[in-house]
């Protein structure tokens, strides 16, 4: 089982937990993360997948995965499970009744993605979530800390609620130096002031985390264990899980 | 400039840009819907235009008056899409337009599914269209070569005055991977001057007619045989492959392209750790095909696997490149299910076992 490392206290005091940001910027890898990692210390866990953007390497593709560690995944079923089509089940709307489970939700990208988050907005419970937006400042329609924040803004107005967190996600796979990381934590605070939001975690995988040894960050830093996959980094020892995803 | 992390779709809209790409015209279809959406975004940065048409006939056909103007222009789409378009390539290839079209393929036949494929390989490299003609095929393995095959693209659409076709899976399109553009690159082909575009007549040289209806028999022949020369022209001077492990003794090759090269190439490391000796040839360019340097890979061999997210459509040319010297093995998927690093491997052992059927020669 993957393990999300939390270095510092968990920035993560509420019940439900809401990811957005920009198409790519990690979002689904940090929702399966974090998911994990609460259902590991024994959290009632939902994962609620409302991409309506990417069609492949979505939350859904790891169902196998999260069943396995109890956690509740919500998401369309059977043939629509591969489908690019805009469905929101209702399952979604009956996830935050349940006030003992965690519930995380996996928003798609841009506020194209938003535009789900917003027909369900009504029954978000403002004061009980977290809205965390995840930047990657080397992805390319966010590339400063101006295109981030008419990015949050958008996000915004169509997802009808106020992020309350930003997350430094910038990397370049494994092409992450301790520069590129500290070039997005720098773009990440300054976003931070301008919005007006706090930075509330940085997040690299492990591999980065071992360069990083002695470099401090204001918030907590959540290490991540890269989930998703392409086929061809799937090692034959491990098996595959579903025709996009493994867990190594 | 600095690397940045991008999807496939992303990269090849860079790439274009980079390439001097201002005009796109495309109509959305899974899994490439990303590329007109960022040109959507990109090109109106650049002074471009991008045109969501009403469907891909008229996209392509946006792209064959574009072509004539001598711009550069690219569309793509996916399977069903490039389908639609087909009538339009025929007769850009017939006009002699410079086009690079992409097409990042899901499963069919028909509307099939939105999962990665590589079942268009016969459209791609075989026609598709009507008439003698040939577009020259590029099939990129990761995002980094898939934006430079665009960008070479063009350099050789304008060369040889013929459509490229961009060809990678549903994968290509959507995984992401870091990728740099060079702010220096030189054309890959010496660029003449469009005289043959037609941009308005002025009276100073010979009036720019963009045609691909030849009443005359004669005419329409002598046509076709210019077009011949200049796929022979493609056959001798464009053809691409990488060969991985070939210096070595190898009992097996496989042969393999697009991402599908990539699983192999993750299985050739655990066959080699189990002390099994394999090498591989991906071909980069479809058509020119690398049937030469397929031949000579499979001296040193027993037996070829070729491997395809198809039903083994280019099992066909790899056959016509072994002319029967070589038995031929087959592991492919379909419908959106994509090979195993894992199902590679067992099938690499059964040939070795002698466990596995050899293609049959038909």
């Amino acid at each position: 089982m993957p393990e999300l490392r939390v270095v510092g206290q968990s920035p993560f005091r509420k019940r439900v937990t809401v990811f957005v940001g920009h198409f790519g910027s990690g979002k689904t890898e940090i929702s399966l993360n974090f998911a994990l990692n609460a259902a590991g210390q024994g959290a009632k866990v939902s994962l609620v997948d409302l991409d309506v953007v990417k069609p492949y390497f979505r939350s859904r593709a790891a169902r196998a995965i999260l069943e396995h560690a109890g956690i509740e995944l919500i998401a369309p079923t059977g043939e629509h499970h591969h489908a690019d089509l805009p469905i929101l089940v209702p399952a979604i709307r009956d996830s935050f009744r349940d006030t003992s489970r965690r519930v995380i939700l996996d928003c798609g990208g841009d506020d194209t993605g938003a535009r789900a988050l917003g027909a369900i907005s009504d029954v978000v419970p403002e004061e009980d979530s977290e809205r965390l937006l995840v930047l990657n400042f080397r992805r390319p329609f966010t590339q400063n800390a101006g295109e981030a924040e008419q990015m949050i803004r958008g996000i915004e107005a169509v997802g009808r609620m106020k992020i309350t967190g930003l997350i430094s996600n910038t990397h370049l796979m494994r092409e992450t130096t301790p520069e590129i990381v500290m070039e997005g934590y720098d773009m990440a605070r300054e976003t931070a002031d301008r919005v007006g939001v706090p930075l509330v975690a940085v997040t690299v995988d492990e591999g980065t985390a071992a360069t990083l040894d002695g470099t401090s960050f204001d918030p907590p830093v959540m290490v991540l264990r890269r989930i998703v996959h392409p086929p061809f980094e799937q090692s034959p020892r491990t098996g595959t899980d579903g025709p996009l995803f493994v867990l190594n | 400039m600095a690397k940045k992390l991008m999807k496939g779709s992303e990269a090849i809209g860079e790439a274009a840009v980079q390439a001097g790409c201002k005009l796109f015209y495309g109509y959305p279809i899974t899994p490439q819907n990303e590329i007109p959406e960022y040109m959507s975004h990109r090109l109106p940065q650049i002074g471009g235009t991008f045109v969501q048409a009403e469907s891909e006939v008229s996209a392509s056909n946006m792209l064959y008056g574009a072509a004539g103007s001598g711009e550069r222009v690219m569309t793509s789409s996916s399977s069903p899409g490039i389908s639609l378009m087909t009538e339009a390539i025929s007769y850009m290839a017939g006009s002699e337009l410079p086009v690079v079209l992409v097409n990042i393929m899901r499963a069919g036949p028909g509307l099939g599914g939105i999962l990665p494929s590589q079942a268009d390989y016969f459209q791609a490299t075989k026609g598709g269209g009507h008439g003698d003609y040939r577009l020259l095929v590029l099939a990129p393995w990761s995002v980094q070569e898939a934006a430079d095959l665009v960008q070479d693209g063009f350099d050789l659409a304008d060369h040889y005055r013929n459509p490229v076709m961009i060809l990678g899976d549903g994968l290509i399109g959507q995984m992401m991977e870091p990728v740099e553009f060079h702010k220096d690159r030189k054309p890959i082909k010496e660029l003449k001057e469009k005289i043959w575009a037609a941009t308005g007549y002025d009276g100073t040289r010979p009036r720019a007619i963009i045609n691909s209806l030849f009443l005359d028999p004669a005419t329409l022949e002598k046509h076709n045989h210019k077009l011949q020369a200049k796929y022979a022209e493609m056959t001798r001077d464009e053809i691409r492959y990488e060969t991985y492990g070939t210096d070595k003794d190898y009992d097996i090759l496989i042969v393999a392209y697009g991402t599908v090269a990539r699983v192999c190439s993750t299985a050739m490391e655990d066959l080699e750790a189990d002390g099994i000796k394999a090498a591989m040839i991906r071909p980069i360019s479809l058509f020119p095909f690398p049937y030469e340097a397929i031949r000579k890979a499979a001296d040193k061999a027993d037996a070829v696997l070729v491997v395809e997210l198809s039903a083994g459509q280019m099992i066909e040319d790899v056959r016509l490149a072994l002319e029967g010297n070589k038995p031929i093995h087959f592991h492919g998927r379909m419908g959106g299910m994509l090979a195993s690093p894992e199902e590679v491997m067992e099938k690499v052992k059964e040939i070795k076992a002698g466990k596995s059927q050899e293609v049959s020669h038909v």
